[in-house]
């Protein structure tokens, strides 16, 4: 159902006449599964809000580029993946840290975000996932609270199944221990 | 779901809910910001360019401005210096209508003909065309013959 829906889309969106309302469409069915998932890479809301807005522009500019060899949902996960990366690349540039050092900006975001409401479990789950690289942290929140199939992701970060599952593995052992460490 | 489970960490028998709200009215709003935004990059209605117009433009444009220099020189040209533009014309052939026609029926006699033509013309006659005396007209033939090759034929 949901891939001949996609399917009507795609196709609707490559028409001129059809496009805008196609476009109207994608974005209510798509814009809070991606703002999420962005959301839980750059922890902060603005930049949050910046991502998702490229993310369908991006979407709007190259969809009669995309060829279908992977489903609708695939294609725009991967381009939000990749703007939010980028996103926190250029905020890396900006504060002139050394690669390494991004936790110290996602953690600024999470102290410093308005946009935050939780318990201090939460919180404290979300400062253990800031600790991680950059994959780990993707790879878990995907799994852990979107629960996404490792083959949805396999070909979202273009990696393969094993190697999720490793990442996985190691990310939860970092977790506990950051939870068991810090109380 | 159950992997989930077993690997959550032990601490937190967390509900897996994010920590994080979004303004009032965010993805109600969204799109509306969204299309502004569009406009405002001019990308909400992409217009389809005809791909030959696309290709011949900068050969259209390349004749135009060419056509636009000739008659920014040209017209001024022939509007206020038209005895220059004549001249330049004469100057180019060379030639007047008078020696036009003239040349044109030399060209159309055969060699005997045009020999002939040559010899009826007697030479004190042609002497008094052109203003020579025999001395003078002698000395401009022989301008362009060596002093040997006037040694050789006196001999013969």
């Amino acid at each position: 159902m949901m891939q001949n829906d996609d399917q009507e889309i795609i196709a609707q969106l490559k028409q001129e006449s059809t496009r805008e309302v196609a476009f109207h469409r994608l974005v209510s069915m798509y814009q809070e599964p991606l703002y999420w998932h962005v959301r839980k890479i750059l922890l902060s809301h603005e930049d949050s809000d910046d991502v998702l807005q490229n993310t369908f522009i991006k979407v709007w500019k190259s969809i009669h580029k995309f060829r279908e060899e992977s489903s609708l949902y695939t294609w725009l996960y991967r381009i939000a993946t990749n703007e939010a990366i980028t996103c926190l690349n250029n905020n890396k540039r900006r504060s002139m840290l050394p690669l390494n050092e991004v936790s110290d900006i996602l953690m600024h975001n999470l102290n410093s975000d308005p946009y935050l409401e939780g318990d201090k479990i939460q919180l404290k789950l979300q400062e253990a996932i800031v600790q991680l690289p950059e994959k780990q942290r993707i790879v878990f929140n995907l799994r852990y609270f979107d629960e996404m199939k490792y083959d949805d992701m396999a070909a979202i970060l273009d990696t393969s199944v094993g190697a999720l599952k490793a990442s996985y593995h190691h990310a939860v052992k970092k977790v506990e221990e950051y939870m068991k460490n810090t109380d | 779901m159950k992997e989930n489970k077993k690997n959550v960490p032990e601490s937190s028998k967390l509900k897996n809910e994010l920590p994080f709200v979004v303004p009032a009215n965010y993805f109600d709003d969204f799109y509306a910001r969204l299309h502004t935004r569009l406009e405002t990059e001019e990308l909400v209605l992409p217009k389809k360019r005809n791909k030959v117009i696309r290709l011949l433009k900068p050969a259209f444009g390349l004749a135009a401005s060419f056509a636009l220099i000739i008659m920014l020189v040209y017209w001024p040209v022939k509007t206020y210096l038209p005895k220059y533009l004549a001249k330049t014309k004469n100057i180019e052939t060379g030639i007047s209508n008078e020696d036009e026609t003239y040349l044109s029926m030399i060209n159309n006699l055969d060699e005997n003909s045009f020999f002939a033509l040559l010899t009826e013309v007697s030479e004190p006659e042609l002497l008094q065309e052109v203003g020579l005396n025999e001395d003078e007209f002698l000395s401009y033939l022989s301008s362009s013959i060596s002093d040997y090759e006037i040694f050789i034929q006196s001999e013969n």
